[in-house]
């Protein structure tokens, strides 16, 4: 029953093919590019916002009009966010952190429209979101602090005899960042999706199955449906919030090595 | 935010004025910052106790999973498996513990107890009974 299947949302398929690298020519040899629906719904995604701020803040008025006003809250929003986290300094990482968070947010509404792909349940997606955080950490880290750096993995005040116990512990811990990152925003955006979906196909499957008992029994499911889909929007923005946040925390780590 | 009625301290002169005024300025600068303050506090990223559940769970578990793979990779390349697996594995678990203590203390430093609240005898509290 393909139609009940929870896991079918998230298939990805080519839409057109591009270009092969290596293989010899035949069939199926070699890795070949492809433009798939996950592409196409962060196009989408990207123009959505490129799309809207641009418009929103062609007219720059004194006084905002609806649109502007949803652009400013939306930049006021992520200023604060990266200000209270970071410190002044991590200002220069406000393009980053707003990028990231307006691209999940505007990823796991559209993932919230019927038949729409959502870019963040695949753990690819989001794992190449949290190797640019961790990445752009250790390599501006290293660029401004030099050596002191490693500073991050000795904790002030702690004696010496310890350090060989504490180190490879605090290394562990910065290491599991990007893992703790990627999987939390994967975890959710997946089983939220997963569950709605079964909820939705058990209504499916009563009224194939029951006929007129079924309509009526399946007035419960989709009760729990629809609260699902709100708590889904919750989720998704709630979602994009605390990796932004988490993005804004371990660049002040890079900013301020010491513990 | 409340408007401060005009009728109220009418000063003589002009310099009154101005210092009436700046006075009125720094005041409602004051409040803003509280409403800032507030609003920043309120919009937490630990809004709902599934979120936090999750955050705290991810952080325990990754650090597990990153303990127990650069060990296995460790007896890969020097074969001296089981142990590398074996100590990693526990060093992420102790990893785990340190990255849920942080998260916790961070949830805690978000939002503080109640002013008056009962919080336990604190450091002062046991001097006292020890030199009593």
């Amino acid at each position: 029953m393909a139609g009940t299947d929870p896991i079918h949302q998230f298939v990805i398929y080519d839409i057109a093919e591009l270009f092969t690298l290596g293989g010899d020519g035949t069939e199926g040899s070699g890795i070949t590019f492809s433009f798939t629906n996950s592409a196409l719904f962060m196009v989408l995604t990207v123009a959505t916002i490129v799309v809207f701020l641009l418009a929103a803040t062609a007219g720059r008025k004194l006084v905002p009009g609806r649109a502007q006003l949803t652009a400013e809250l939306l930049y006021e929003f992520v200023a604060g966010m990266v200000r209270s986290s970071a410190g002044t300094a991590g200002m220069k990482f406000f393009p980053l952190v707003f990028s990231l968070f307006t691209f999940i947010f505007v990823a796991n509404m559209f993932g919230m429209v019927p038949y729409f792909f959502t870019v963040t349940s695949h753990i690819i997606v989001t794992f190449a979101l949290s190797m640019l955080v961790f990445l752009t950490v250790i390599l501006y880290g290293f660029i401004k602090n030099g050596p002191k750096f490693l500073k991050l993995f000795v904790p002030a005040g702690v004696p010496g005899y310890i350090l060989p116990i504490v180190t490879p512990i605090e290394v562990i811990s910065f290491l599991s960042r990007p893992i703790s990152l990627s999987v939390r925003l994967f975890g959710n955006i997946l089983a939220g999706h997963i569950t709605l979906k079964v909820f939705t196909g058990f209504a499916v499957m009563m009224i194939a199955g029951l006929g007129a008992i079924g309509w009526v029994a399946s007035i419960l499911p989709i009760l729990m449906a629809i609260a699902l889909t709100g708590l889904e929007f919750l989720v998704g923005s709630v979602q994009a919030y605390v990796f932004a946040v988490l993005t804004c925390m371990y660049l002040n780590d890079a900013i301020h090595p010491s513990h | 935010m409340t408007i401060p009625p005009d009728n109220q301290g009418q000063p003589e002169n002009a310099r009154g004025a101005t210092r009436d005024l700046a006075s009125r300025i720094a005041s409602a600068k004051r409040e803003r910052e509280r409403e800032d303050n507030r609003s920043l506090r309120d919009a937490s990223p630990e809004m709902t106790g599934l979120a936090r559940g999750l955050r705290i769970g991810t952080e325990f578990i990754a650090a597990v999973l990153v303990g127990a793979g650069i060990g296995y990779l460790i007896d890969l390349g020097l074969g001296t498996s089981p142990w590398g697996l074996l100590i990693l594995l526990l060093m992420g678990f102790a990893a785990g513990i340190l990255n849920v203590i942080r998260v916790v203390a961070e949830m805690n430093a978000a939002s503080p107890a109640p002013p008056g609240s009962d919080l336990g005898p604190d450091a002062e509290d046991e001097e006292r009974d020890e030199n009593r």
